[in-house]
């Protein structure tokens, strides 16, 4: 039964990084620069894997869930013409242009979504796991 | 010895299974709910209905024994079910090819899942509860309230 709050608490966990990269994606969208100041924001994606390796119990380790890696989509810029722009290219095909995030808010807000109703989710299943063990305990009482 | 043939007399080991069964099948939902986005992820469960079978069988055969209202189950093991001496139950789960794949390759339903946590959560609340209701009757034996 112990297993199964670290299994619901491995989801809790992941849905929460990706909703903080959806969250991440959406307020760096219009960042042409990174924390270089060079580049543009590039959107984060949390990729998950099956079972918990920071789990306490074995079965916890080999069920569950965890971000296996932040990926950085280095693809998902765009350019836009902004010659007004200090850092729009000053020569060549691109001049007057400026390299910035291309990042969708349909899908960072979808995913922020279903990443709020997965959690959701893996509470209700917290909560069923608690009422269990109450229920056993209460065959002590 | 006594104590023994008390306590795994009537209805008691079968409500103990009961509560073990549904013990280990909530691990199983809480990582498929768990692992509801995660892509190429096949949820797994084990057949209640094959643990219910093997149930009602192990009860037949203490049944034909002599004085066959009490004594352990004798649970035979399935592809699924298997008991340690200890007791504990392992189940093997198999991978229900139901549901629409997705896009990411994770045939998950939401809906289902929830509907096997309550349906599992309420015949674990039921066996707990009547468990209880017999532990209190034995209880009251022993306190010679009856």
């Amino acid at each position: 039964m112990y297993g199964s709050l670290d299994i619901s608490v491995s989801g809790m966990i992941a849905q929460r990084v990706r909703h903080e990269t959806a969250a991440a994606n959406i307020a760096g969208k219009d960042a042409y620069l990174d924390s270089s100041g060079v580049n543009p924001y590039r959107a984060r994606r949390a990729l998950f894997a099956v079972g918990d390796p920071s789990a306490k119990t074995v079965a916890g380790r080999q069920l569950g869930v965890h971000v296996a890696e932040i990926q950085i989509d280095q693809n998902a810029v765009r350019w836009k013409y902004d010659p007004s722009n200090p850092h729009a290219e000053k020569s060549g095909p691109r001049m007057g242009h400026i390299l910035v995030p291309d990042i969708n808010d349909v899908v960072e807000k979808t995913n922020s979504m279903e990443a709020q109703r997965a959690y959701e989710a893996n509470i209700v299943a917290a909560e069923a796991t608690k009422s269990m063990m109450a229920q056993a305990l209460r065959l002590l009482a | 010895m006594f104590i023994g043939d008390v306590v795994n007399s009537g209805a008691i080991p079968s409500l103990e299974l009961t509560l073990r069964f549904a013990g280990e099948r909530h691990r199983l939902i809480a990582h498929n709910i768990a692992n509801w986005t995660t892509p190429n992820f096949q949820p797994v469960d084990v057949s209640p209905a094959g643990f219910q079978r093997a149930l009602s069988g192990a009860i037949e055969r203490r049944r034909e024994q002599p004085g066959g209202g009490s004594g352990e189950l004798s649970l035979h093991g399935s592809r699924e079910l298997s008991r340690l001496p200890g007791g504990r139950l392992v189940l093997t789960p198999r991978t229900p090819s139901a549901g629409i794949l997705g896009h990411d390759r994770n045939n998950t339903e939401p809906e289902r899942l929830v509907q096997d946590l309550a349906e599992n959560y309420g015949v674990y609340r039921v066996a707990s509860d009547l468990l209880r209701s017999r532990l209190q009757q034995l209880r009251d034996a022993i306190a010679e309230r009856v």
